[in-house]
């Protein structure tokens, strides 16, 4: 196939998914057939405001974690030469919430605002995760660095968890943020993710030449001119960033950063710079099909997204350590 | 029981070493007992167990406390035993319950069990929960016997079944609560807020039984521990020991499991603990391991209760933040084989 059609079929997989995830809910005067002309056509009605108060925002925010998960997945994945890393799997994801929770439950430790206090939490964990898997100098062991970052995300994890036991109502925002229920998201979360994602798609694709390097070791980047320091770094702190903005805004949604690129991979060949457009696409598409799935599970009522995140991601997480061996 | 095999300084100096946790276990379950919500001085503890003259609170020892340490007792002596008996049979240092999936498969059963077949009496959950928990396991043993693995690749098999039940036990809890949500919440992160002497009852005779008949196989354990050749030699049939060890060594983390939740760590720590104590021979380090976990737990729970009363910090929230780096540490020491 050539490499356009492949593009072409997956951002119309993309649209189709957001346009279900636009026209699926609870109101029966929307549906497939009139979702675009009340998107487009302003006639006052309550079902035009469903759709664009309500529904809009949560598909922008669904498609633009799916493209920042991925390329955060993507970047993890070359930096570390790792097909299982992933920010959910090496703790990232669970740093940021950790640094959300801090932020939510102490106001007076709150950084800024908490996309900041996400992003800080994310690095921390990053920082804590390599350093304990022999840093970014060094050779990273595979198996051990997975095994830092579920860890330092079970640590993580523990601490968001403690907030659960406190004020009742507290315990219940935090419950349902760490479920990632992006049901009641509103425009205003949804502007800022399009800058990160953005930035990151566009940065992404200016290090792609970079990743591609990496791959071939150490010693040939250094030779082809690339410090493979350096690059590790700013990829790292990339998918940190990246991470962080998405998990202040919809809790930690697992798993994304690990199937998308893998996924991908398979379809679109190693090249990154074929890869990094094919993965955004494909994280849009993959959280936009699961917020779709979230809402017709128990139609009418809604799961959590990441909760079926989850139920596709841990059981392609277990796939992939189980040929983890032919892999690295 | 017996001196054979043990120098005589080695059984003096292990004797009175159990003691001395003998002794601390009493004094943290007492410590466990006084402190929360309402502190209450040791020598009304003592009046009320023993019903001597004086003052008492009953209802709080005896109705609320008590209880939850009985619990805590029979399922840190529980989970460590299992975490001895895993890390020995597969000779892995970083194994454990919660590290193999058990933990997590045997949440999922005795959740579901629970909340989509509310019909069954309670009982029955520890039934559910050895279901889980062999399945979790058995897989994963299945897996690595096929595969040959390295400790930190079986590990890392085991850390993702974890997380395909983990998957499973988030949706169950999301699609089945909704003002109570919390409390089967606090019940998964691994606690002993508000159990009861029912809890116990469904657990006490499973567990101190199979506990039991740990320590009595405990031989076996060092017998494998000569290696497969020296202990087929000896006249053990060494795959049906390993498999009896395990299935027990499941039952007993499964149990605890449906009784205080997912205590992850526990089974990791207590064992290393032990060893560092009185070194590998199992006779000694299974009883050893049994006693730390047993301090791990009530402590544990004993600190979460005292930190800012009236909060509870669950037990298993505190387990998890001090066995995080533990793991980490025996992890770096561990000689990668990949």
């Amino acid at each position: 196939m050539p490499l356009a059609f492949r593009y072409a079929l997956l951002a119309a997989a993309v649209l189709l998914a957001a346009l279900l995830s636009l026209a699926i809910g609870q109101r029966t005067d929307v549906g497939l057939s009139n979702v675009l002309q009340l998107l487009f056509i302003d006639d006052g009605s309550l079902a035009r405001s469903a759709v664009v108060d309500l529904r809009l925002p949560r598909t922008l925010i669904a498609g633009l974690i799916g493209i920042n998960l991925g390329l955060a997945g993507l970047a993890l994945q070359a930096v570390t030469r790792n097909p299982l890393a992933s920010e959910s799997v090496l703790g990232i994801n669970q740093g940021a919430a950790l640094g959300v929770a801090i932020g939510l439950v102490v106001p007076s430790l709150l950084v800024v605002n908490l996309d900041v206090m996400a992003i800080i939490g994310a690095v921390v964990a990053g920082i804590v995760t390599f350093a304990i898997a022999g840093g970014l100098g060094g050779r990273l062991d595979s198996m051990r660095l997975i095994l830092a970052g579920v860890t330092v995300g079970a640590f993580s994890f523990a601490f968001v968890r403690f907030t659960f036991t406190l004020e009742d109502n507290l315990s219940r925002l935090v419950l349902s943020w760490t479920s990632a229920d992006i049901s009641s998201s509103r425009f205003d979360q949804a502007l800022p993710l399009v800058f990160w994602a953005s930035g990151g798609l566009l940065v992404s694709m200016l290090m792609a030449h970079s990743f591609n390097i990496l791959a071939l070791g150490d010693g040939a980047s250094q030779g082809l001119g690339v410090d493979p320091r350096r690059a590790r770094f700013t990829g790292a702190m990339l998918a940190a960033v990246l991470t962080g903005a998405s998990v202040a805004v919809a809790g930690p949604v697992m798993f994304v950063g690990l199937v998308i690129p893998h996924l991908c991979r398979l379809w679109f060949g190693p090249n990154h710079r074929v890869l990094v457009p094919a993965v955004a696409l494909g994280g849009a598409g993959l959280v936009l099909f699961a917020d779709v799935v979230s809402k017709l599970v128990r139609f009418p009522y809604e799961t959590p997204l990441g909760v079926v995140c989850a139920l596709i991601g841990a059981p392609y997480f277990l796939y992939a350590t189980l040929r983890a061996r032919t892999m690295a | 029981m017996t001196e054979i095999g043990l120098p005589r300084s080695t059984t003096s100096r292990a004797v009175t070493l159990i003691v001395a946790l003998v002794v601390l276990v009493i004094a943290a379950a007492l410590w466990g007992i006084s402190v929360g919500a309402v502190a209450i001085p040791v020598d009304v503890i003592v009046n009320t167990l023993f019903n001597l003259d004086g003052e008492q609170q009953t209802y709080i020892i005896i109705k609320s406390r008590l209880p939850r340490m009985v619990l805590a007792l029979l399922a840190g002596g529980a989970l460590a035993l299992s975490g001895a008996i895993i890390q020995a049979v597969i000779r892995n240092p970083l194994a454990s319950p919660n590290i193999i999936g058990i933990n997590s498969g045997a949440a999922l059963f005795a959740l579901g069990m629970v909340l989509v077949f509310p019909a069954i009496p309670v009982a029955w959950m520890p039934l559910a929960a050895c279901i889980g928990g062999l399945l979790a396991a058995s897989f994963v043993m299945l897996v690595a016997h096929y595969r040959n693995l390295s400790a930190v690749h079986l590990a890392l098999i085991g850390v993702a079944v974890g997380f395909v039940f983990q998957a499973g036990v988030d949706y169950l809890l999301i699609t089945s609560s909704d003002s109570e949500s919390s409390a089967p919440m606090i019940w998964l992160t691994g606690s002993l807020w508000g159990r009861t002497w029912g809890h116990v009852a469904i657990s006490w005779i499973p567990l101190l039984a199979l506990s039991a008949v740990a320590l009595l196989l405990s031989y076996r354990l060092d017998l494998i521990a000569l290696g497969e050749g020296t202990a087929t030699g000896l006249g053990l049939n060494v795959p049906r020991q390993r498999l009896i060890l395990l299935f027990v060594a499941t039952m007993l983390a499964s149990v605890a499991v449906a009784v205080v939740g997912v205590m992850g760590f526990i089974g990791l720590m207590a064992p290393h603990i032990a060893r560092r104590l009185v070194g590998g021979s199992h006779r000694l380090m299974l009883p050893v391991s049994a006693l730390v976990g047993m301090l791990l737990v009530v402590l544990a729970d004993s600190i979460g209760r005292a930190i800012a009363p009236p909060i509870e910090i669950s037990a298993g929230i505190l387990a998890a933040l001090i066995g995080a780096p533990f793991f980490v540490y025996i992890m770096l020491t561990t000689a990668s084989e990949t």
